[in-house]
């Protein structure tokens, strides 16, 4: 390999961190703020709900598809969960299965379009993503808030308390990228994902129940998203339609930092976290900053791009033109 | 060794090439030499670098150093375009068709002819067909898409494109014959004549030193990246008629030295005793259709057996073989497996009744390509390497795969290299790989040694033996006839989807089995292609 060579493959991997840090630094030396304890935990606390949805993302990506309605996921479980408590009197852990399972029946529904009806991933959860939205307006008149003042402090400490002085979001964050882990990176169930992503005829060929497979993926993505949706409406005291959008194109983003960082360029769980992070930790820089926010979505797009074209130029390198036979 | 351009009727010479690959020196100070009007043979082990000296000429991969001359021409700087431009034309060992285009558009992909109302779709489409009908014998429709097209066909499909534009002053056919049957590789030979009877040179690899005794004039020897040895076949002369007349009569002896060349050592016994002493039936196919390629197919697998299936493009074999495996739906009729009826409607079904597949098209539906050879290999059998919750054991799979590699000697013997990077045989030990530790009792191995070197076959063959004397039954599709012969015990002959005969091998000549795959010599059923 070339010094060029190695160079480049050097950056395509790890120039995202080298990025990643010099944001750090510059955050740091710009805002005094910034390097605070309580605010480095905010930014952890802050995301919990982009990571877990990005982390369902990941699933469905790595599976080789795409999920467009993972906001309706995180809309449909925060809500019924608290209309489960408001109106029907569930206690509050119930409440919160109720919401998860919601979440999975979204899923669900986008497996069936997709799997037994065989449109494509992108048509079949924009379709659920527009339904979706316009059930809650429907149901909201509207799209006016649902609050629940009276909610069960159990319920709003998933948000808000702590334990063993760990704030319980971030708790509830590591455990959901712990699962994620060991069941993208280190169980055979995800070697098969990562199969059926790549070569969905081999992978079918090698007796993977493809089927079954994609539609466990988007089941298991959903339910995932319903629990950001939990912890928002724990977190806020009320449900606001139509909030959960605004994590779509985080997620996506997030998903495919990552996988610029991967050999590969598979989406996996560890750049996910760190993609996660790195969009949380430049809104809340320009945030201290005092700079206008919308700059964060230029940025994002920057780096996005600038990423994606690194680990693509990785590929066109000598020796790595088209595949022997 | 010939180094230099010193005659002055090459139509080729490469000298001194060298490419080397992260881990791998593919190619190191090897020479190939090609003269006027010549079909020049280029054969070697699995890797040795055939196909990477044809992608340097091709202007794909760029050569560490040496030099090529085309047409006595030095090529500085070889792109695809300036090969092209030279009249160089190339049939890639692997299909480079798009899926979703049609036969017309896959024919005319970048060299399309405009009309004076933009694309000329329909004379193109005339022209798709008539090369395809009268110079490749095949009859396809051009607006039939590629992925609907049988891999036999989608070869023509590819030899079509190279040739169309009647350009091409120098053709390389890398493994040709691979997927094509008995009759359409006679046809494609008498057209590789007529090319070089017409003033064209012809690089011919291929794994089957039979076919490369037979047409080429000369044959150069790769082994590990070097060309070891030239050597005339005796030459084929063109008489006034301008029939070709072979000159040469010893052609076994030709292929053993050729054989002794490539794999540094003589190789004996190309096919293992037969010791079938035929169990209980494993495979029960009855009167199975699919209501479009086949019939009424019934036939037997007993455990211990090796029975092969052949038949020519479009006898259904290839059909059949799908749906047994649950890839493609059938209409009628039932298959069971060690007397267990099994419905058809998934691959997965299939494995977990204990059958399994090598399949033909290996790179789309063998192989998961950006996966290292370790993940290929376990991929079908994951549980044998993992806890019982699903635990992926990383260094059991490490040691299964490292051993499957040194057992099937697949180069280089390092289990995380991506698969994409192995030479076609290569490959081809990797999907065999895959199902060999399993306690399966029907093997389908469709081609299973389609592209695999001659050291590699035999290797495989004892492999088959193997799982034959085990105790699994085979089945195994094949359009290598000698191959057929020399492994099965029975053979069954497809001819326009029905099983037209069933026939003990032991005894049977190969000019009786070409004849039976032809429909020629069976009454009552017509010939289908010559
Ligand atoms: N793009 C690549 N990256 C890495 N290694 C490669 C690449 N292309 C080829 N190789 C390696 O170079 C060697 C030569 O491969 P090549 O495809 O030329 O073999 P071959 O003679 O055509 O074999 P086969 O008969 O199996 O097709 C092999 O070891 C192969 O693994
Ligand atoms: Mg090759």
């Amino acid at each position: 390999m070339s010094g060029r060579a190695f160079g480049l493959t050097f950056l395509s991997r790890y120039g995202f961190l080298v990025v990643f840090l010099g944001f750090f630094i510059f955050f740091a030396t710009q805002s005094d703020a910034f390097l605070n304890t309580s605010n480095l935990v905010n930014i952890l606390e802050g995301n919990t709900i982009l990571l877990v949805a990005a982390l369902g993302m990941t699933l469905v990506v790595a599976s080789g598809g795409i999920d467009l309605s993972i906001g309706i996921a995180i809309d449909f479980g925060g809500w019924l969960a608290i209309v489960a408590m408001m109106d029907h009197d569930v206690a509050w852990p119930l409440a919160i299965v109720v919401g998860v399972i919601v979440g999975a029946a979204v899923g669900a529904f986008n497996s069936f379009l997709i799997v037994w009806l065989g449109v494509s991933p992108f048509l079949a959860t924009l379709g659920t993503f527009f339904i979706g939205g316009s059930i809650q307006q429907i149901y909201t008149s509207g799209g006016g808030q649902v609050p629940f003042r009276q909610m069960p402090t159990g319920y709003q400490e998933l948000a808000t308390g702590e334990t063993w002085g760990i704030p319980n979001e971030i708790l509830i964050g590591a455990v959901v990228l712990f699962v994620f882990y060991v069941l993208l990176e280190r169980s055979i169930y995800g070697k098969r994902i990562h199969a059926i992503g790549l070569q969905p005829s081999a992978a079918a060929v090698a007796g993977i129940n493809v089927r079954a497979y994609l539609w466990m993926t988007f089941v298991v993505a959903s339910a995932t998203a319903s629990v950001g949706g939990i912890i928002s409406t724990a977190g806020l005291r009320q449900f606001t339609p139509l909030a959960g959008f605004s994590y779509l194109l985080d997620a996506i983003a997030a998903v495919f930092i990552g996988a610029s960082m991967h050999p590969q360029q598979r989406p996996n769980v560890g750049g996910t976290l760190v993609g996660v992070l790195f969009l949380g930790m430049v809104s809340n820089g320009l945030n201290l900053m005092g700079l206008d926010f919308n700059f964060r979505d230029a940025l994002e797009g920057l780096v996005l791009v600038g990423a994606i074209a690194l680990a693509v130029s990785q590929r066109r390198l000598p020796g790595r033109v088209g595949s022997p036979a | 060794m010939a180094t230099t351009a010193d005659s002055n009727s090459n139509a080729l010479v490469m000298s001194d090439i060298s490419k080397a690959f992260p881990g791998v020196q593919a190619l190191d100070n090897a020479n190939l030499v090609v003269a006027d009007r010549e079909i020049h043979g280029l054969v070697g082990e699995n890797g040795a670098g055939k196909s990477t000296i044809i992608k340097v000429l091709a202007g794909i991969y760029e050569a560490d150093h040496g030099s090529v001359w085309v047409a006595n021409e030095q090529l500085e700087q070889l792109t695809p375009q300036s090969v092209h431009e030279r009249g160089v034309r190339f049939i890639h060992q692997e299909l480079s068709l798009v899926p979703y285009f049609n036969v017309t558009e896959s024919v005319f992909m970048a060299q399309e002819k405009q009309g004076v109302f933009g694309l000329a779709t329909r004379k193109m489409r005339r022209q798709a067909e008539d090369f395809l009908a009268n110079i490749l014998g095949a009859e396809i429709d051009g607006r039939t898409l590629i992925r609907d097209l049988t891999v036999a066909q989608q070869k023509l499909v590819q030899i079509a494109r190279a040739l169309i534009d009647g350009q091409a002053r120098l053709v390389v056919f890398d493994e040709p014959t691979a997927v094509l049957g008995a009759a359409d590789i006679n046809t494609l030979f008498g057209n590789i004549r007529e090319l070089r009877n017409s003033g064209i040179s012809i690089v011919y690899v291929s794994h089957y030193l039979s076919e490369i005794t037979e047409i080429c004039n000369r044959v150069t020897v790769f082994r590990n990246g070097v060309d070891v040895d030239t050597i005339h076949l005796g030459e084929e002369q063109v008489n006034g008629a301008g029939n070709v007349v072979s000159g040469a009569a010893n052609g076994s002896v030709r292929q053993a030295e050729i054989i002794k060349l490539m794999v540094g050592r003589e190789i004996t016994d190309m096919y293992p005793e037969s010791q079938a002493t035929p169990a209980n039936t494993v495979l029960e196919v009855d009167g199975l259709s699919d209501g479009i390629r086949f019939v009424d197919a019934s036939f037997s697998v007993r455990a211990g057996e090796i029975v092969g299936l052949t038949g020519i493009i479009g006898s259904g074999r290839e059909a059949l073989v799908d749906s047994i495996y649950g890839q493609r739906r059938v209409s009628k009729g039932t298959l069971a497996v060690a007397g267990k009826p099994i419905k058809l409607r998934s691959p997965a079904q299939a494995v977990s009744a204990g059958l399994v597949l090598v399949p033909r098209d290996r790179r789309n539906d063998g192989l998961v390509l950006d996966m290292s050879v370790a993940d290929n290999v376990n991929v079908a059998t994951l549980e044998m390497v993992s806890s019982k919750l699903g635990w992926h054991r990383r260094q059991q799979a490490a040691q299964r795969a490292d051993q499957l590699v040194e057992q099937l000697d697949v180069r280089p013997r390092r289990s995380d290299t991506i698969v994409r990077f192995l030479s076609g045989g290569n490959q081809q030990k990797v999907v065999l790989a895959r199902w060999l530790t399993t306690d399966s009792k029907v093997f389908v191995l469709d081609q299973p040694t389609t592209g695999v070197d001659v050291g590699a076959r035999s290797e495989i063959y004892a492999l088959v033996a193997q799982l034959a004397a085990g105790g699994a039954g085979v089945l195994m599709s094949s359009n290598d006839l000698a191959e057929v012969l020399g492994i099965c015990d029975r053979v069954l002959v497809m001819v326009r989807g029905r099983i037209v005969a069933e026939r003990e091998t032991s005894g049977l000549a190969l000019d009786e089995l070409v004849a039976l795959t032809t429909g020629s010599a069976l009454e009552g059923v017509e010939g289908v292609a010559s």
